[in-house]
Order: structure tokens, then C-alpha cells, then sequence
């Protein structure tokens, strides 16, 4: 799974998961504003607002993902995303 | 005795009978694997909003949320039944079970709120004179974020407009093909002990779909919380409500298609019976037909000697 360079990310909505697996960054557009997420994130919690999440990962090229609102929790070098 | 032609008409309709259910049957048990598949579907969803909240709430004041208050008001029954019947015992016992619990709570039509999902349950306590609320009818297997999404709404207007304070969910649980059972399952106010027991009860014990292992993360002693913490659980318990809404959901389709399979197959066999039985008869009128003949004839030659 996750090595140095990753953390695992999981995005997913209630009847659907989209993305479940190691990438090495990921931008979430947070009420607070974007934020970009690097492995060894600190314990944290948000909600998102619509927009684009761009997840970076190390086997495959760039994902883009469309969101309206969600929640964003990351600790222990998992971060979670729920549509 | 029944006439040739009448017993050969049982028998055609009985063997007809049987192609329908035999094939109502199949059709279930196609059905009932897509729900099953659609149920493990959505697990990592409802594992991550769960532990989420799990973690949440050991760091957070989270009990001043509304969502989580005992408040008074009516009580809601969001009961889930199957549009068509043809399948057992398996609506009734939804509709039994809402009334023991409404009888157990000592409430009655003044202070019970229906939501139904299928036709069966709204209509039979429609009929009553149950407020009955909202309908929910022809959600297909494939249940749609939208679907639930309508449901959920309804549940948490009524909750934000004071009507209710308790709202319980009504379903079938899906133990095995042959066995379902019905159970009730608190939503709001939302409680630990709910999410303990949704943690338990949307990862199955055994079969192939049992957890490979220990998945619990541990809880990190501090969360940095943007921007606070009453608008994360604001928008994080609604969808807790979703996530329970959408595993009974789920639990009721697979028990409805396994339920109907069951129904259909014992309905199959009895019209295999019937119209063996039938033959059996059918064979014993037309040899008594021939042995009459037969002596007709042999009686009419003797009396032409």
C-alpha cells in the first residue's frame, strides 16, 4: 500500500466508490479555500465546496474528479473523502 | 368424475403456472446476487463516513448537534416494503412489526408519522388512518444516490421543522436466502451505540463477503478541524443518515429477491405436484373411458349373436 512517497486516498459516495488506492498529492477545493494534500498529512477535517479534485498518483496519470460538497478526513496517512 | 377435457385443461393450466413462477424464480435469483454485489458496493462508503464520525467523536464535542438530541415530537417509521407482493411472508412482517413497535411505545395514529417505501406498507397503514406521510414507490435495484437522497430530505425537513424527534427505520434483514428478518433500527437521534451496530451489521460475519481483516484505524489524539466543528457535522450527519438509509435499503431489496425466489420455487413445485396429481387422474378417467367402450362394443356383439 501506502509507501514513503504516497498516502492511501479514498473517494466515494454512497453507492459508489471512485477512487480507492495510493497517490502521491491531491487538491481538494475546501470551503477555506484549495488545499493540496502531500503523504504525512497532520490529523484533519473539512468540508469541501463545489469543484475539482485533482489527484496525483504515482501508477497512472492525473485524475479529476467533479464535486458539489463532501467531507475531507485525513489522519494516519489515509485520507477520505465522502460525496 | 370430472370430465376428460376439464381435468386436461388443470393440467395445462397448473403446467403454465409452473413456467411463470419457474421463471419468476430465476429472474429473483438473478436479482438477488445484484443486490448482494450492490450491498458490498457500498461498504468502504459507509466503513469510512462511520469510523469518520467514530474518530470524530472522540475528540470533538459532537452531542450538541440536534441530530443527536433526544428531542420530543412524534415518532417516525421509515418502513421499507416491496412494491409487488409474491413473496412470502415477507411484507407482512414489516407491517407486523411496525405495529408492535408502535403498540410496545404505547403511541397511536396521533403521534406516528409514516414514510413508506414500496406500495405494500404505505397503502396497508394508509387504509388504517395512519398519517402516512410520503410514498416512496418503483425504486429500482439499482438504488440511485437521488433516491435516497429524496428520503433523507424528507426525514431531516420533518426533524428541522420539529415534527419529529425520534425517526426509526423499518426493514428486513438479510441473514440468509432462506432467511430474513424483520428489525428496527434508530436514526435519529443519531447515538454511538447506532453507529457501533451499523459498523457490526454492514460488515457480514462470514461468507465471502466477511472482512479479510482488522481494518479500524486508531483514532489520532488531536484533529485539526476547518473551519469548525458544528459545520463538518453538519454536513457529515446528513450523510451517516444516507449511509443507513442505503444499507436498509439494500438489505430489504436482497431479502425482497430472496424472499420471492423462495415463494416462487415452493410455487413451482406444489404446480409440478398438481399437475402430476392430475395426470394420475387424467389416465385413470381416460383408461375407465376405454375399459367402458371396450364392453360397450364386446356387450353389442354379444347381444347381435
Amino acid at each position: 500500500m501506502a509507501d514513503q512517497n504516497t498516502f492511501h486516498l479514498i473517494i466515494a459516495s454512497v453507492g459508489e466508490t471512485f477512487f480507492d488506492g495510493a497517490a502521491s498529492s491531491a487538491t481538494f477545493p475546501t470551503s477555506n479555500g484549495e488545499i493540496t494534500v502531500l503523504p504525512h498529512h497532520e490529523a484533519f477535517v473539512t468540508t469541501l465546496q463545489a469543484g475539482k479534485i485533482l489527484v496525483h498518483a504515482p501508477s497512472h496519470e492525473a485524475k479529476v474528479f467533479e464535486v458539489t460538497s463532501g467531507v475531507l478526513e485525513i489522519s494516519a496517512n489515509r485520507a477520505t473523502v465522502l460525496l | 368424475m370430472a370430465s376428460l377435457k376439464n381435468i386436461k385443461l388443470k393440467i395445462q393450466s397448473y403446467k403454465k403456472t409452473g413456467t411463470v413462477t419457474h421463471a419468476m424464480e430465476a429472474v429473483s435469483a438473478v436479482k438477488m446476487r445484484k443486490s448482494q454485489e450492490r450491498a458490498l458496493g457500498g461498504r468502504s462508503y459507509a466503513a469510512a463516513a462511520l469510523s469518520i464520525l467514530e474518530r470524530l467523536s472522540g475528540t470533538v464535542e459532537i452531542a450538541r448537534h440536534s441530530l443527536l438530541q433526544e428531542r420530543p415530537g412524534k415518532t417516525c417509521f421509515l418502513m421499507i416494503t416491496s412494491d409487488k407482493g409474491l413473496a412470502g411472508s415477507l411484507n407482512s412482517g414489516i407491517i407486523r412489526r411496525v405495529e408492535r413497535e408502535i403498540s410496545q411505545r404505547g403511541l397511536d395514529k396521533s403521534n406516528v408519522v409514516i414514510l413508506a417505501i414500496g406500495r405494500r406498507g404505505g397503502d396497508f397503514f394508509a387504509n388504517r388512518g395512519f398519517d402516512v406521510r410520503e410514498k416512496y414507490e418503483n425504486l429500482s435495484d439499482g438504488i440511485s444516490e437521488a433516491d435516497i437522497r429524496k428520503v433523507t430530505e424528507k426525514i431531516l425537513e420533518l426533524h428541522s421543522a420539529k415534527e419529529i424527534g425520534t425517526c426509526h427505520v423499518v426493514y428486513q434483514n438479510f441473514i440468509s436466502t432462506f432467511e430474513q428478518q424483520p428489525s428496527v433500527r434508530q436514526l435519529i437521534p443519531i447515538t454511538k451505540n447506532m453507529i457501533a451496530e451499523m459498523i457490526a451489521g454492514i460488515r457480514p460475519v462470514r461468507g465471502k463477503y466477511a472482512p479479510q481483516k482488522d481494518e479500524s484505524v486508531h483514532a489520532p489524539a488531536f484533529y485539526t478541524i476547518e473551519p469548525d466543528a458544528d459545520s463538518v457535522l453538519a454536513v457529515l450527519l446528513p450523510r451517516l443518515l444516507n449511509i443507513a438509509v442505503f444499507h436498509a435499503l439494500l438489505e430489504s431489496k436482497a431479502s425482497e429477491h430472496s424472499a420471492r425466489m423462495v415463494a416462487m420455487k415452493s410455487a413451482t413445485d406444489k404446480a409440478k405436484e398438481m399437475a402430476h396429481l392430475y395426470t394420475r387422474q387424467f389416465n385413470k378417467v381416460r383408461q375407465a373411458a376405454i375399459t367402458r367402450e371396450v364392453s360397450e362394443i364386446t356387450s353389442g356383439i354379444e347381444a347381435m349373436k
